[in-house]
């Protein structure tokens, strides 16, 4: 590991930049371009109306009439027959759930972030859907849905990213054909295609990537030519923005992010780099980007969330993801307030703090194996089944019988020896050498409800409380137990094991409650218990209350967040269609989104455009690894202009490319094809960054004939395949026949 | 001399001391021991670290007279009582462990420290709990650690040679290292890591050589640079990796527990074999039992009819019921009936791979039949179903093609070895089940159905047993003619890649959850460590854990580390210089290198899905020491000793330095190895697992609240 030795670079303008023609065309003044850089790094830039292009991107009124057409053709191919299938597609199960969740203000829980799940709502609600649609099979026929609407934002969405191929490619300082071809060859993408014409999330993921992307290409042509001035300051911004759209689509937007990270790191180091911009220029440019980078982002990332909290305001099928403090805040789940004091003889319900499986809860149903006693489990809705009953262990005579023969209020502190008695079946919680029915391991011991009225109860019924913590505002809760501040264990007195429960299921026989046991590994947090709601007839009626304190928007996001990444890692079942990231390049296999009356949909792409693509970035990497090697060797291949525009473009997008495609490999998830899209955006773009480069040396006539070459292969192979994207009638011998490879599993 | 003397002498002491105690058999040791006893009984094991370790392990039993006839079953079965010589078993880790903290010292020398700092880098391996711990217990890492250390030690010898390059001299360092390589993988999965970094190390190495600048690096002189590492480094590895499966497999050669691993082919070269004694072939209208490869269920099929409708309002073909059932029972007998014309008699009616068959279920006279309707249970799966056997209106739909795994083509099936797959001829599903039971109606049996995929591992199944023949000739002696009860050799290298592909796949399979394992995150702070072994008796217990004082510091000495070099390349940047350059060519190259060798042996298990522990930091603790003293010279001392490696012809004379560490290096030294000493004591009763501690005690040695320690007294 020999320091390397860096040739210094000439400072301006710095590496990245392209040398080859001067875009912005130098104004009449007395400085040459690098004095007016270095004024302008130090702030003191001319305040002139500007003569170059916005963003550096110098687009030609013809190009304009072109791109227009370019739009219609792309809103040809996405809305051609929208309306069709008028039945549920795929994940528009999820997804249009989700928006008539919204529209009833029914919380709901979801592994990705909300916006574009509320810009499908805002296009349902705008056409005055009232949300009573179920979405509950794939294939099942809509009623009184405005289905086409909604599946209007992600088609708009997609036509949109259409240009902005077009425009990202030219402020790269592409050909206009170059960039012509690009977005012809996203226009014609099947995959593409398919995913924007229903309503799914990947559509808005990519168009907010593609927006990204684009406002990051201006924004470094400003900073090329000027830093801090307005129009600096508009991209920069609307740069953050655009990542905190991508990023509240969906987490895959993350990589976005990252993208865009790494090119801002690059932008820094060049800068450090430069001794003529003085430390606290170097800051000024640091903390711009971090403000409009990283804050701006996160501020309209947590913005989107609390308008995700401000809409679901009532309780629904997400609850039980959530803390008791979360559930506490929605409608319909507000809670009456509860004495504060626990003592003997207290009436109480118990509640297990870290899952939410809910209150400790038992019913007249047996085990049907081990000890067959009654069942206890925990049950996450309100229910007099519930309640219990704190009893002396340590009292002589009947404690079940004479609990309210103690003098006084005898509270509960760590040590104390207590029964507990299920109020409606009379039985106290007891637990022995039992192997709990669904997790039969050596540590963990059976719970049950054993006993009958006037029955003293056994030893087994003892269980000593060790108090864990205390709220922090309640001092008095570390002592002694009290309602909804004090988290406790619950020892059992012979065999030293602990009263516990984890996310494990009972069979239907026990109606999916959710698993108590007795553990003696107990992990901490699994085996701490709270009391909820506690009631003692000799408590006077003055006696201080408490309830859940309502939690602030950070502490909900932090604790929504959680539970996204939990369950987000936790989607590891496998799926019929659901593929490896390996197999994406090369399009091994697609997804079967829906299929009725011999009709099919299946999400596959333009094989011609993917492998081609594919074929770029491989080309790009044996390139750029053999010229690393040959400069290693003493060859001069990085001082050729030539070499160096085309290395900064495509090295750009293929990192970009890289970033959406490689962290697929390190999710154990189930993952799909359509995972696969942000980055064939940039694997696209990147081919035709290849194709600019290997037609540099044609006569644009020339140019112009291989790209339409390539543009009517890819409208060939659209169409080969369009049936499967519209979900059209298809003769078996044409589908038999578009089967090119054997993994492509349609038409069976 | 006299310094490593005393280490090593220090190392013995600590890890032989009360090396008989437990008497008992303490966590992996159940696993361990038991291999070494199956190597002395000579009967097939399958486990998912590679042999070397284990094999010195059997080779230690088998030196102090261990009979291997104590199956070392539970943790806590008593040695003494069944006369397991363990001391001795337990004695070759402990002498491995007590030899790599002289190895230790050795690298810090050769990388030109001084005596101060390298026994300082050899003090925290010596006094760390964590590897005393690991040492005097039947388990693998501290032979793991101790080739590691020395690869390390041969590489950084064979780097100081890179002046007299292709000498006597360098190609044996550079042999040494292969070796010493080869073993650290042998011994266990993740020596891998070694393997990882020092191919690191050597990339980086050839890409410097490639460099155009120096002098004297041509193209050829590359060339040869590479084929001498593609050849030490890559090659002599490798031979020695598989002759220690070669030495393993020469030595398993009964039939025992890991037999049921190991495909067909595989289990019948292992002498008394079940498979090997008891495969026949199959004929038309034999009947047979078949059971799924994976979940032991028998394909089974009663008069009972799927319900109309399932709970989640699905309705079904109202076929009756075909399910996976685990006990033997006349339900389970189906008859191969042959769609094809047969011959009266003669190996024409052998049942073979590629047939297309029928299967008729002989209790109701029905064939099995899969159709187009979702199975009860998966929506996506096809529901198997029978059909009347003398209804034609469905015979198509009754036909399966018969595929054997991996047979040539008309190669006939037998039990128990041929693993097979039905797929249904007009659907392309394949017969397929799951651990899912049904409800009531099916009387709790497992679900069947048709998967999809054609390539799932679920589909395989076998021929169980032939309960008879058609017209009741004795089956078993029809083919005696052709039967071998001799075990069939197999080709090494075919056992070999099977084997190794095995572990790979249970290494990564082992994803259950266990109390002790612990993020990765946690292990350079040792947030939690292992309980090991405790007797409730006189509350004593074995508790993994390091020296909490060593750890972090070395901890600290690798973010100075990193603080020291982001720190120097900005001040490049902004093209000042700091550091002079000798001291940074240390920094990079020789503390770079162990910052690297840290790195490779940790990071990776970030990405490792599998349950993990914190004795797999055990590596990178050793090497995070050797960081922590180069880092403590590079703070004390502004100069290094230098040059350190062997001039050359060509190289040109340099002045010779030597670091200067003053009085302070050795007093900080001192002072810290007292300290280390103080915090080793501390901690020792839960390394050696005596004496007994009460409950106040305990509390007290729980430094870290996160160490879940037994026998703790209850705070009231």
């Amino acid at each position: 590991m020999a320091p390397s030795v860096r040739a210094r670079r000439p400072a301006s303008p710095p590496p990245g930049l392209p040398h080859a023609a001067p875009r912005f065309p130098p104004r009449q003044g007395h400085l040459d371009a690098d004095e007016r850089r270095a004024a302008a790094s130090l702030g003191f830039g001319p305040s002139r109306k500007s003569a170059y292009a916005l963003g550096g991107f110098s687009i030609t009124p013809g190009e304009w009439k072109l791109l227009v057409a370019v739009v219609i053709i792309a809103s040809a191919v996405r809305l051609f027959r929208l309306s069709k299938p008028d039945s549920v597609v795929f994940d528009e199960v999820h997804f249009g759930k989700f928006a008539s969740r919204y529209i009833k203000t029914r919380y709901f829980v979801d592994v990705h972030p909300p916006l574009a799940k509320l810009l499908i709502t805002l296009a349902a609600f705008l056409s005055g859907y009232d949300g009573n649609f179920d979405f509950k099979d794939i294939g099942k026929s809509y009623e009184n849905v405005p289905y086409v609407s909604m599946r209007m934002l992600p088609a708009t969405l997609g036509i949109a990213t259409v240009p902005l191929s077009y425009l990202t490619l030219r402020g790269l300082d592409c050909r206009a054909t170059t960039a012509l071809l690009a977005s012809l060859l996203i226009t014609f993408e099947n995959g593409l295609i398919t995913q924007s014409r229903h309503i799914l999330l990947d559509s808005p993921l990519i168009f907010f990537t593609a927006l990204a992307t684009f406002l990051w290409v201006g924004f470094c042509n400003e900073d090329k030519h000027e830093p801090f001035t307005t129009r600096w300051w508009s991209w920069l911004t609307l740069t953050g923005l655009g990542l905190g759209a991508v990023v509240s689509s969906k987490w895959v937007g993350l990589f976005t992010i990252a993208t865009i990270g790494l090119g801002t790191i690059k932008q820094l180091w060049v800068l450090l780099g430069d001794l003529r911009v003085p430390p606290r220029i170097w800051l000024k440019h640091f903390w711009a980007r971090a403000l409009c980078l990283i804050v701006v982002p996160i501020l309209f990332y947590m913005a989107m969330f609390q308008i995700h909290f401000l809409i679901l305001e009532n309780s629904g099928e997400g609850d039980g993801f959530m803390s008791a403090e979360f559930q506490h805040t929605l409608g319909g789940h507000s809670m009456a307030d509860t004495y504060a004091d626990v003592a003997m003889g207290s009436k109480v319900t118990i509640r297990h703090v870290n899952t939410q499986g809910g209150y400790l809860h038992s019913h007249g149903h047996n085990y049907p194996g081990g000890s067959q006693q009654q069942q206890v489990t925990l049950y996450p809705h309100q229910d007099t089944n519930n309640e219990w009953r704190i009893i002396n262990a340590t009292q002589t005579g009947d404690p079940s019988a004479d609990w309210d023969q103690l003098e006084g209020l005898h509270y509960i502190t760590t040590g104390t020896r207590i029964k507990l008695r299920h109020l409606a079946t009379e039985k106290n919680l007891h637990s022995h050498d039992f192997r709990p029915p669904v997790s039969e391991v050596d540590f963990q011991n059976e719970v049950s409800g054993y006993g009958m009225p006037g029955f003293i109860g056994d030893m087994n019924d003892d269980w000593f409380v060790e108090i864990d913590h205390g709220d922090r505002r309640d001092p008095e809760s570390s002592r002694r137990v009290r309602t909804l501040g004090s988290q406790f264990r619950l020892r059992h007195a012979l065999t030293g094991c602990y009263l516990f429960s984890h996310k494990v299921k009972l069979p239907s026989w026990g109606f999916e409650q959710q698993e108590v046991t007795c553990n003696k590994n107990a992990v901490r947090p699994n085996s701490l218990w709270m009391i909820e709601k506690n009631d003692h007839t000799k408590l006077p009626a003055n006696a201080p209350k408490v309830n859940y304190r309502n939690p602030g928007f950070l502490a909900k996001f932090w604790e929504l967040q959680q539970v996204m990444w939990t369950t987000n890692a936790g989607l590891t079942d496998r799926h019929t269609f659901d593929s490896r990231p390996s197999s994406w390049p090369m399009l091994r296999r697609g997804i079967n989104f829906w299929v009725k009356d011999h009709r099919q949909i299946y999400l596959t792409g333009n094989p011609l455009v993917w492998w081609l693509s594919t074929a770029a970035v491989l080309a790009y990497s044996a390139i750029r690894g053999l010229l690393v090697l040959r400069s290693q060797r003493g060859y001069r291949d990085f001082e050729n202009t030539k070499v160096v525009k085309y290395d900064a473009l495509c090295g750009f997008l293929f990192i970009g490319w890289g970033l959406h495609y490689f962290p697929f490999f390190l999710m154990g998830r189930q993952l799909f094809l359509h995972h696969y899209l942000p980055a064939l955006y940039f694997a696209i773009l990147m081919l035709c960054g290849v194709f600019d480069f290997l037609t540099s040396t044609l006569r644009p006539r020339v140019r112009l004939q291989i790209a339409g070459i390539i543009i009517l292969l890819a409208i060939w192979n659209f169409s080969i395949f369009s049936p499967l994207a519209y979900g059209s009638p298809w003769t078996k011998s044409k589908c038999t026949d578009s089967q090119w490879l054997k993994t492509w599993d349609f038409s069976w | 001399m006299v310094t490593v003397g005393v280490l090593t002498a220090i190392a013995f002491a600590l890890r032989f001391y009360k090396i008989n105690h437990p008497d008992q058999v303490v966590f992996d040791e159940v696993h361990f021991g038991k291999f070494a006893a199956y190597y002395i009984l000579r009967e097939y094991y399958f486990d998912v670290h590679p042999p070397f370790a284990k094999l010195l392990f059997g080779f230690a039993g088998w030196f102090v007279g261990f009979d291997g006839h104590f199956s070392f079953e539970n943790i806590g079965d008593n040695y003494t009582e069944n006369h397991v010589p363990y001391v001795g078993m337990r004695a070759l880790p402990a002498i491995l462990g007590s030899l790599t903290v002289p190895v230790v010292y050795a690298i810090m020398k050769e990388s030109g420290y001084g005596t101060v700092i390298a026994a300082f880098s050899a003090s925290i391996v010596l006094f760390d709990n964590a590897h005393v711990a690991q040492s005097r217990l039947i388990l693998l890492d501290a032979t793991l650690v101790f080739f590691m250390s020395l690869t390390i030690y041969s590489y950084v010898r064979f780097r100081k040679l890179r002046y007299v390059s292709f000498s006597p001299e360098w190609w044996g360092w550079l042999l040494a290292t292969g070796v010493f390589m080869a073993c650290t993988w042998g011994s266990k999965v993740n020596g891998i890591l070694t393997v990882l970094a020092i191919g690191a190390a050597v990339l980086v190495d050839l890409w410097d050589l490639l460099d155009i600048r120096q002098t004297g690096h041509t193209m050829d002189n590359f060339t040869r640079h590479f084929a001498a590492r593609a050849f030490g480094l890559i090659l002599v590895p490798l031979i020695v990796y598989l002759s220690f499966f070669w030495v393993h497999f020469a030595i398993l050669v009964k039939s025992g527990p890991g037999d049921t691993f190991m495909s067909p082919q595989f289990q019948e070269s292992l002498t008394g074999n079940d498979m090997l004694m008891n495969s026949h072939e199959i004929r038309y209208y034999d009947t047979i039992t078949l059971m799924h490869k994976d979940t032991k269920v028998l394909l089974h099929s009663h008069a009972e009819r799927y319900p109309l409708r399932y709970d989640d309002g699905r309705v079904s073909s109202q076929g009756q019921q075909v399910t996976g059932y685990g006990h033997a029972d006349e339900n389970n007998w189906w008859q191969v009936v042959p769609t094809k014309a047969l011959p009266d008699t003669g190996r024409g009616r052998i049942v073979r791979h590629g047939d297309v068959i029928q299967l008729l279920h002989v209790n109701t006279q029905s064939y099995l039949l899969t159709h187009d309707v979702a199975s009860p249970l998966m929506a996506t799966n096809q529901e198997f179903t029978t059909w009347p056997k003398d209804d034609y209106s469905r015979y198509n739909e009754t036909h399966f093609h018969l595929y054997v795994n991996g047979a040539h083509e008309g190669e006939a099936l037998k039990t128990k070895s041929g693993h097979l797959r039905l797929v249904h001829a007009p659907t392309k599903v394949s017969l397929w089940t799951h651990r899912e039971q049904l409800p009531d109606w099916a009387f709790k049996q497992q679900e069947v159905n048709g998967e999809k995929n054609p390539s799932d591992k679920g589909a395989t199944w076998y021929v169980d047993e032939i309960i008879s023949a058609e017209d009741g000739e004795d089956f078993l002696n029809r083919t005696s003619a052709s039967t071998n009860k001799d075990p069939k050799p197999m080709n090494f290298f075919k056992k070999f890649a099977e084997l190794q592909l095995l572990m790979l796949q249970h290494n990564a399979g082992l994803t259950a959850s266990h109390p002790y394992a612990s993020n990765p995150i946690n292990w350079p702070f040792m947030l939690s460590g292992i309980s090991f072994w405790t007797e409730n008796a006189d509350q004593k217990q074995i508790y993994f854990i390091g020296n909490i004082v060593g750890w972090w510091t070395c901890a600290v000495g690798l973010s100075v580390f990193i603080g020291i070099i982001g720190g120097d390349l900005l001040a490049r940047r902004r093209e000042e210089f700091p550091i002079p350059d000798p001291v940074r060519n240390r920094l990079w190259n020789s503390t770079g290198f162990f910052v690297l060798v840290w790195f490779v042996h940790y990071f990776p298990f970030f990405l490792m899905n599998r349950q993990l522990f914190l004795h797999h930091y055990l590596p990178s603790h050793v090497t995070s020491a050797l960081v922590a003293g180069a880092v403590l010279h590079f703070l004390v001392s502004d100069t290094v000793n230098y040059p350190i490696s062997k001039r050359g012809h060509f190289t040109k004379p340099k002045p010779r330095e030597y670091a200067e560490l003053g009085l302070k290096g050795p007093i900080i030294v001192g002072v810290f190895a007292v300290a280390l000493f103080a915090a080793f004591v501390y901690i020792a009763p839960l390394t050696y697992g005596t004496p007994g501690l009460d409950g106040e005690t305990v509390n007290a040695k729980r430094l870290l609240s996160s160490w879940t320690l037994h026998f703790a007294a209850k705070n009231t």
